[in-house]
């Protein structure tokens, strides 16, 4: 099975590495997608920084980057998911959350929790009247907290308002059933994601949770709209003090989540290369793009329009891993579940970057 | 190949070698002189002084709350970016590779991470992994989990809590036990906002006391080389001296060491009701033969707290500098991030003072360990400048003139006189750490130990002569020429192996299936996750 390319045609994926260092040497301004695990993450920043690169996340870029940006401009307080499982007697959802974490609500829903005095769980759901929730099953429902027609930040702001005791010009729906569930409660926590709750819905909740703190405890539990752009962003962390949408441009690791958004360079056409490492082959870049592109991911054939196209197995199932993962919250080791012969994204970037030449130091 | 450093001036108190002479390293090991004297390579260290790779052991350089810290405060590492010789931080390593390399230029070759949550171990060690040069090693926390705090609230037998113990250190690979404000977290978690030795976890009705005793007592009957690893109760409370002194009477004999002891060396007395008890602290330890003591020191400038004491950093979230914390609450200790600048004002000049006080009146170089609990009391590289104020009295007096009077009139250091010598700075970075670690194979230069050695060329300014050492070589590689990195490599993560009991095994699979809904497998992980040839190395128990 032909398992690398150079344009359509098929090649030896030492030909195809070559040509991809040959790219990457040559180009001006590289982006990196990201869509690996964290050993595909680490070999990707080493070869970054010697060809000057950006990295991003390849999915939804810009959730990644308001969970980013909770913490590095603001801070937060949150918990460990098994302590939500173990202690969480009110359980809020805030606005939509990505559908990787429907299971583990649904698992809190059919639990109670056995540390801090036993109350059963009780299940709000905070955003919009309409706000998708994930099933609790058993035709349990969440009780909606919303507040008109504001969205989360504005339904986020009334609710702290009113849990404050201050007075709402419009007031906050199922607000005494939710007060009178945090009287009770031992351990609130709050379930959000930055995949639909802006930067701004963060903060509000952030401050609600702090509120709360003053006499009680609560927390919040983080839930990425994307594990491996959470593992990527810790990667990139310890490997350059920087999560994601940092780039080695100017010959240090350079923080920007403006300058450094790999979707608003490649729209801009401020890049000139775009290196894709993606766990399916990705979309193919739109007719009028002329800029050349290296594929690395799980694909029989060669990626539309891609210059190298280099097949690598998934992380977990091909070969083993180290991927993020939620359920955890922490790093958690995974061994290959049908293993094959497709290589890890992490062997195939060394491979570029001893075609690139310098001495990739940090991996 | 042979290599001869030449002709420096050896301090090596673990061998008594003390003056010039020559050293060989052959094969990653220091050996004895050949017969033949014929040298592959010859350093010449004439002019210098030549002693084993320093070790560090406590400075939290990688794991979850460290890269918390990291994510919080990108501003401390770009911001300083080009202007690095003024502020310490940017100088702090804050990267991974930076770490490592940092580390090496100042002829450290080992350094502990002593505060590794058991459910983060792979996450640790993965960033240890990524630091290049040194060899590296890890403790544990135990003592706010709710399967020890159960055991013990159950009166479970001694053995049965070993067996725990043994598991938690090998599954995670780590080479000690460390116990942060034992219980503290989980009372927190039911909202209890302070919380005493003798103070008891409710849900549970268990003392920190107990606790700390059960947890010292199975780590010594394991045959843990290192001591309990002690963080107190009410760390940076003014009348912590108390609970350090209470935590000091309470070891009865048997080993344990106190960490990072300036954050307890605090009075109240004064107008202020805070003063310094170091000096009441380090006669208790001069006189507890059993306890070790490292310093935790503070220096001026920014930094950031990293601690798994989430009770304390939580209550220290208002003196955040600038306004922004996180706190997590783990499965076990969880942990608070806490920016803060520690100012020559009245309360930043007595820490300061508390710390050296610490260092200065304590007799026993073997037992009181030189850290600055990086990031907390300051970031690593300050050591070079701490080195100087320890063994120069004239560089501590012109500090002390800049600092507020009140302050100084509340601690006895401006009238200590004790330089500390080359000797005894060996001893305290080197010879003792190795000896409190259970590292027979460094911390000394005789025949059979790993290569690690630091040359520094003499110097007057003694901070310039530790901060850039001359040569460093690491397992017998040459990665430090005149203060820089010339060859990187990877250094492994040092561990301890016990074997894990088999029933212990099964009852923590039904745990963890029962209370967690996961496998036991989510919480381990294979050697090969680490991805690099050799990632650990081995250190016996004690027999």
């Amino acid at each position: 099975m032909a398992v690398a390319w150079i344009g359509s045609r098929e090649a030896l994926v030492g030909d195809a590495a070559a040509k991809a260092a040959d790219l990457l040497q040559s180009s001006r301004c590289p982006v990196f997608s990201l869509d690996t695990d964290i050993h595909g993450t680490r070999a990707a920043i080493a070869l970054a920084e010697q060809v000057g690169a950006v990295c991003d996340h390849a999915g939804d870029g810009g959730a990644l980057a308001r969970e980013t940006a909770l913490f590095t401009d603001r801070g937060a307080m949150t918990i460990a998911p098994g302590e939500t499982r173990r202690r969480a007697d009110v359980v809020a959802i805030v606005g939509e959350l990505p559908e990787i974490h429907h299971e583990f609500v649904g698992e809190l829903a059919t639990t109670v929790p056995d540390l801090g005095g036993g109350n059963p769980r009780r299940f709000f759901l905070v955003g919009p009247a309409g706000t998708p929730a994930p099933p609790l099953g058993k035709g349990r429902k969440a009780t909606p907290l919303s507040c008109g027609g504001q969205d989360l930040c504005g339904t986020l702001a009334a609710l702290r308002a009113q849990c404050a005791g201050r007075r709402t010009a419009l007031p906050v729906s199922n607000f005494p059933a939710f007060a009178e569930a945090l009287e009770g409660a031992h351990f609130p926590v709050f379930l959000f994601s930055g995949h639909a709750a802006d930067g701004l819905a963060l903060a509000m909740l952030q401050g609600l949770i702090a509120d709360l703190n003053r006499k009680k405890r609560a927390s919040g539990l983080h839930l990425p709209a994307s594990e491996s752009g959470w593992g990527s962003a810790l990667v990139s962390t310890w490997m350059t003090g920087f999560p994601l949408r940092t780039g080695f441009a100017r010959g240090f690791p350079d923080f920007d989540p403006w300058r450094c958004d790999g979707a608003r360079m490649i729209a801009a056409g401020e890049a000139d290369l775009h290196l894709r490492i993606a766990a399916l082959a990705p979309e193919p870049p739109g007719k009028r793009s002329r800029m050349a592109s290296i594929v690395l991911a799980k694909t029989a054939g060669p990626a539309a329009g891609a210059a190298v196209t280099i097949a690598i197995g998934a992380p977990g199932v091909d070969h083993d891993a180290v991927v993020y993962s939620s359920r955890l919250g922490s790093l958690r080791a995974l061994g290959a579940r049908t293993p094959s012969d497709l290589p890890a994204a992490a062997a195939i970037l060394r491979l570029i970057a001893e075609q690139v030449g310098s001495e990739a130091l940090p991996c | 190949m042979l290599t001869r450093i030449a002709g420096g001036d050896i301090v090596d108190p673990v061998n008594g070698r003390l003056g010039e002479g020559d050293l060989w390293i052959a094969d990653g090991v220091i050996v004895e002189a050949p017969a033949d004297g014929e040298a592959g390579r010859t350093v010449d260290a004439s002019g210098c002084v030549v002693m084993a790779g320093a070790i560090d052991i406590h400075s939290h350089i990688g794991g979850g709350n460290v890269n918390t810290a990291r994510l919080l405060l990108p501003e401390q590492h770009s911001a300083h970016l080009p202007r690095p010789a003024m502020t310490p931080l940017s100088n702090a390593g804050w990267s991974t590779f930076q770490t490592g390399c940092l580390y090496a230029r100042m002829g450290f070759t080992t350094v502990v991470e002593p505060a590794m949550a058991p459910g983060a171990a792979l996450h640790t060690h993965l960033e240890l992994a990524d630091i290049p040069i040194i060899d590296k090693a890890t403790l544990v926390i135990l003592g706010n989990d709710d399967f020890l705090l159960s055991m013990i609230r159950d009166d479970a037998s001694a053995t049965m809590i070993e067996d725990y113990v043994a598991w938690t250190v090998a599954s995670t690979r780590a080479l000690g036990v460390k116990v942060i404000n034992a219980g503290a977290a989980a009372a927190f978690k039911e909202n209890v906002r302070t919380f005493s030795l003798d103070d008891t976890v409710p849900s549970y009705g268990v003392s920190s006391r107990r606790i700390v005793k059960t947890l010292q007592a199975a780590v010594d009957r394991l045959g843990v080389p290192h001591p309990l690893h002690v963080h107190c109760n009410n760390l940076g409370s003014p009348g912590s001296a108390g609970t350090a002194a209470a935590t000091i009477a309470a070891a009865e004999g048997q080993p344990l060491h106190l960490a990072h002891l300036q954050f307890y060396g605090y009075g109240t007395q004064g107008k202020r009701k805070f003063s310094s008890e170091a000096a009441r602290l380090a006669e208790l330890v001069n006189t507890t033969p059993e306890v070790t003591v490292d310093v935790g020191q503070v220096m001026f400038g920014q930094t950031v707290t990293v601690s798994s004491d989430i009770l304390r950093q939580f209550s220290a979230r208002g003196s955040a500098h600038p306004k922004k914390t996180v706190i997590h609450d783990g499965d076990g200790n969880g942990g608070g991030i806490v920016p803060y600048r520690y100012g020559k004002d009245f309360y930043g000049a007595l820490q300061w003072a508390i710390g050296l006080e610490l260092f200065l009146l304590t007799d026993d170089p073997w037992r009181v360990f030189f850290t600055t609990d990086h990031p907390n009391g300051a970031p690593f590289t300050a050591y070079p400048a701490l080195f100087e104020l320890l063994m120069n009295r004239q560089a501590r007096a012109e500090l002390i003139a800049e600092l507020p009077a009140s302050a100084m009139a509340l601690t006895t250091l401006p009238s200590i006189e004790r330089e500390y010598t080359f000797e005894e700075i060996a001893i305290m970075t080197r010879a003792a750490p190795a000896k409190l670690l259970g590292l027979s194979d460094r911390g000394h230069l005789g025949a059979g130990a790993v290569a690690d050695v630091a040359v520094y060329r003499r110097d007057a300014d003694i901070a310039k002569m530790l901060g850039e050492a001359a040569y460093v070589f690491k397992d017998g590689d040459l990665v430090v020429k005149d203060g820089a990195v010339v060859h990187y490599r990877w250094g492994r993560a040092l561990r301890l192996k016990p074997v894990p009991d088999k029933a212990m095994v099964r009852r923590l699979e039904a745990y963890h299936q029962q209370r967690y809904g996961l496998s036991l497998g989510w919480f381990d992980f294979p050697d090969t996750a680490i991805a690099r040839e050799q990632p650990f190395g081995e250190v016996p128990c004690r027999s």
